[in-house]
């Protein structure tokens, strides 16, 4: 969803013009609810067991699906005989997904799929589907691809295209103006989503018309690619997502996995669960692409950027781009940047959290260090001279100045911990942004004569905290507390909402709520104000009362005004409207570790993030937000990497043992400064938070020993192979 | 990091067996083999061969007795989850390194993924199902997850409740090098770990009545 802002974000433009909302409808001055610290409200659910995600959705008559894939990373299908496993015991279903002669480019390529009683019956069935392949030469690096000769990914199709293509200013008198020029690539690697819950579906048709519950990230996007996809009316497809375990930008359409599951419904005339299994996961449901860039910059003697010339390439596999934004975020008056995009037989990349930012903050905040020191600048000086100027989403100078006051900054030492000892301790600093934004989001408010208050909106919650926002803001309109709300999300059958990617979930639902509980209220108030003898314009709704403005006394209870309504409730309606979120958001992180120069194990001391969002809803739930992306950001920088083997073209660590994630003794001290902008509207924070975070711990790990890694991740071997390079004299 | 899971077995609570050697045990002879020892197990009773068609399996869950007909290759969790409709512990990883699946079995917490069902006949099996007291209340370590917001998506939540719950049982006043470390072999990928250790320190001190 967020792909749009993958090739962005290089240069930040000012801060659009936040438009003047109809003053019926602006944020309250005095917010009683908004901004404070409200538990979860399906947080009983989820610690109980109670909440029903897709995996767990158990329904009469329900058997298994289970996918065939291929095991060569590039091959031609010669044959696929279903056969046999369509008489295994307990098959109701088989399907052949792709036809004899098609290609098949990743290992993981779904081929085909059966259906059985139970879950071990499907896996023994799908062992029996006989598939004849022809092995074709394959590709698994972006080295492999590039050479010249290499074989091709797809037999009709290049290993390479031209991605974004960009020059600004004069780069020769840039290079001119420089005192210092540093050369060199930099890059960082491909990791997987993980997401905890695995993709998946439950399909169960009624005649022509199909309910499916998904792990997805878009009810509504997921309902119109079943319909495309299967050639059926969108009106009857009905998709059901109450709870859903972790999407990070991959989980936004059916997939092969769906359709699969749809179709196997439909052959064995009874419901099909079909979740991947973990390896499946790893390989078939997407990437964070790799980035790679070979740069030259320059630096003016006052410690000015000059020019900046890079050539970046990276893969997002098997036809997939890979674009990132580059220079990122910093001030280079002269630029070039030429991207290609390289394709390998692995699994497409799909978007994952602030896609195309973490690679090129990364490229860019380790170049900078690199360059501040050739100036002999402190690195947040050396920041603030190049920054752009504050704004209100760019508040990158006055987070540098609070955030190195508040970690102590004065305290880092120049690169390379002059002590004593094998374990080395530094500091390191970077910055992010990201758009966001609201757009387009429905909601639907009831009130009956009973007091009850329910708010409809076909959004998701992926466990951000939506459904704690929506209840939030509209308990906050209606003067009630959150438990008179009921936040009914995550179905089709509640009006339109976009998908929750781009950070742009909170910015489009709070908007639509505030508006259609608005008018939820003021339809409450012309049908009470003459029950108080007064006019609609002179009430108000707080502390669970409808009272007159100026005469609190002169009121009802809300539940005894709402017994005036008797069978005629109010039902309306509400839609986003500009005004009440705005987009563009700014950061800085910093951070400590310490690096066993001997082991080249580097440890995560502290982080502190400082971060914007606009008007802040709920602060428990934002400041989880900023608490998540430090910690995906930590294992993108020291653990997590997806490992091809590139003689057979498999993923070595398809599981998770081998493919690596921070447990409870990796989590730093973690301080988190939330700014709360409440003159800017809601603005989404799912996304910027992961961005800097792995390139101030790699800033810190080069301050502690004096090395550069101009690599991710940090695994203790690339720690030591840098060390012993800058000992046998190579250039730190 | 795969290298916690040798910190298992330093685990306070885990004096008798670590869930790292009640794991490799299981395919021998399960958590039966475990609790009471390999050698006095199989004196007792000697290998038996079962399966592979259905087979008659009583459990004891959450207090109540389940009778199943399943295959002697399925495991704990996916008894309860695909035949008993207990579906609160979550399948992650299906391989014992994620800790989504862990469950107490006679007091011990263990991963249901990589235990089978036929190995916990006659032994206690408490899920994440059975934590709530009388009347659906939370327990402590639930009601503070919550108060904490020690979660977000919410998958590995199940996992974490029965394992914080299982340390409290058993090391009530835990150090947070003790809490890290019995929680060391679950993971979350939304990145609620700095909640859970608030929660956890929190739970510890309104005390967690092993039950």
């Amino acid at each position: 969803m967020s792909e749009q802002n993958a090739g962005r974000g290089a240069a930040p433009q000012p801060p659009p013009p936040i438009p003047t909302p109809d003053p019926r409808y602006a944020w309250p001055e005095k917010p009683v609810l908004l901004g404070t610290k409200v538990k979860r409200l399906d947080g009983p659910d989820k610690v109980t067991g109670r909440a029903r995600y897709t995996y767990d959705i158990n329904r009469p008559g329900m058997i298994y699906g289970r996918i065939v894939r291929s095991p060569y990373p590039h091959a031609k299908i010669t044959s696929i005989d279903v056969t046999a496993a369509g008489k295994a015991p307990g098959v109701k279903a088989v399907l052949a997904w792709k036809d004899p002669g098609a290609e098949v480019v990743y290992q993981g390529d779904p081929v085909a799929a059966v259906a059985a009683d139970t879950e071990d019956r499907a896996r023994d069935a799908a062992r029996l589907v006989r598939v004849r392949y022809e092995p074709l030469p394959h590709v698994s690096s972006e080295a492999q691809a590039m050479a010249a000769g290499a074989p091709k990914w797809h037999s009709a199709q290049e290993n390479t295209s031209p991605g974004a293509q960009q020059e600004t200013g004069d780069l020769a008198a840039g290079f001119q103006q420089a005192a210092h020029v540093v050369e060199a690539t930099y890059s960082t690697h491909v990791i997987t989503h993980v997401c905890l819950e695995t993709h998946g579906t439950v399909c169960e048709w009624d005649g022509d018309r199909l309910t499916a519950w998904v792990t997805t990230q878009g009810v509504h996007q997921c309902a119109e690619g079943f319909a495309r996809a299967l050639d059926i009316p969108q009106s009857n497809v009905r998709v059901i997502t109450q709870f859903m375990g972790g999407g990070f930008g991959s989980k936004f359409a059916p997939d092969a996995q769906g359709l699969i599951c749809a179709r196997l419904a439909k052959t064995a005339n009874a419901p099909v669960k079909l979740m991947l299994d973990r390896k499946e996961e790893h390989l078939d449901t997407g990437n964070r692409p790799s980035a790679f860039a070979q740069v030259r910059a320059g630096v003016a003697g006052d410690g000015r950027l000059t020019a900046f010339d890079g050539r970046s390439w990276g893969t997002g596999g098997a036809g997939a781009v890979s674009n990132f934004p580059l220079p990122y975020l910093y001030q280079f008056p002269n630029r070039r940047r030429a991207h290609t995009n390289v394709y390998i037989n692995a699994g497409q990349q799909r978007a994952m959290r602030a896609p195309g930012h973490p690679q090129g903050c990364f490229l860019t905040e380790i170049l900078m260090d690199e360059l501040a020191d050739r100036v002999k600048m402190d690195p947040v000086e050396f920041r603030i001279r190049n920054a752009p100027p504050q704004a209100p989403n760019q508040m990158w100078i006055e987070y540098f100045t609070r955030g190195a006051r508040q970690f102590g900054w004065e305290k880092r030492h120049p690169t390379g911990d002059p002590s004593a000892g094998p374990i080395k301790t530094g500091m390191g600093v970077s910055a992010h942004l990201w758009g966001g934004g609201g757009r387009g989001s429905h909601a639907h408010v009831d009130i009956t004569s009973d007091g009850s208050v329910t708010v409809k909106c076909g959004t998701q919650d992926i466990g951000t905290g939506t459904r704690t926002i929506v209840t939030v803001v509209a308990a906050e309109t209606l003067g009630l507390p959150v438990s008179a709300v009921k936040a009914e999300i995550g179905d089709t059958n509640y009006p339109l909402s976009g998908g929750s990617g781009g950070s742009t979930t909170a910015a489009s639902v709070s908007p639509a709520i505030r508006i259609a509980s608005i008018n939820a209220r003021d339809a409450l108030f012309a049908r009470i104000a003459p029950v108080l003898g007064t006019t609609a314009g002179d009430l108000v709704a707080e502390d669970g009362r409808i009272h007159v403005k100026t005469d609190p006394g002169k009121g009802l209870a809300w539940k005894d005004a709402c017994k005036h309504l008797g069978p005629e409730s109010i039902s309306v309606d509400g839609e986003w409207a500009a005004g009440l979120s705005s987009s563009g958001t700014s950061g800085v992180q910093f951070a400590e570790v310490t690096v066993d120069v001997e082991t080249g194990v580097v440890r995560i001391k502290r982080i502190l993030a400082m971060q914007d969002c606009g008007l802040i809803v709920d602060r428990l739930t934002a400041e989880s937000q900023v608490y998540g992306g430090v910690i995906a950001a930590i294992n993108f920088a020291l653990f997590e990497d997806r490992l091809l083997d590139r003689v057979t073209g498999q993923m070595v660590n398809p599981n998770m043992e081998w493919y690596l994630l921070a447990g409870m003794s990796d989590i730093p001290q973690i301080d988190v400064v939330l700014n709360n902008m409440p003159e800017r509207g809601v603005i989404g924070i799912g996304e910027p938070p992961t961005v800097s975070t792995a390139s101030a711990i790699a800033n810190a790990v080069r301050n502690a020993t004096g090395v550069t890694i101009r690599s991710l991740p940090l695994h203790p071997h690339k720690v030591l192979a840098a060390i012993e390079e800058q000992r046998a004299g190579g250039t730190a | 990091m795969s290298s916690r899971k040798d910190e298992l077995s330093d685990r306070p609570e885990a004096s008798a067996v670590s869930r790292r050697d009640f794991l490799k045990s299981t395919g021998v002879g399960g958590l039966a083999a475990a609790a009471a020892g390999a050698s006095e197990v199989e004196a007792q009773t000697g290998p038996r061969a079962v399966g592979p068609g259905a087979v008659p399996v009583t459990l004891t869950v959450n207090g109540k007795r389940i009778d199943l007909q399943i295959e002697p290759r399925v495991t704990l969790l996916d008894a309860l989850r695909n035949h008993a409709n207990l579906t609160g512990n979550k399948r992650v990883c299906d391989r014992g390194s994620c800790g989504a699946c862990t469950m107490i079995v006679d007091g011990r917490p263990v991963y249901s993924c990589s235990t089978l069902a036929i190995d916990v006949q006659g032994r206690q099996v408490r899920t994440v199902e059975g934590l709530a007291g009388d009347a659906g209340a939370m327990n402590p370590v639930q009601q503070a997850f919550c108060d904490a917001d020690a979660l977000m998506c919410g998958f590995c939540t199940p996992g974490f409740i029965v394992a914080a719950t299982a340390l409290l049982e058993r090391t009530p006043n835990p150090t947070p090098e003790q809490i890290r470390r019995g929680l060391d072999g679950n993971i979350c990928r939304c990145g609620t770990f700095v909640r859970i250790m608030e929660a956890t320190v929190a739970a510890a001190a309104k005390g967690v009545r092993r039950v």
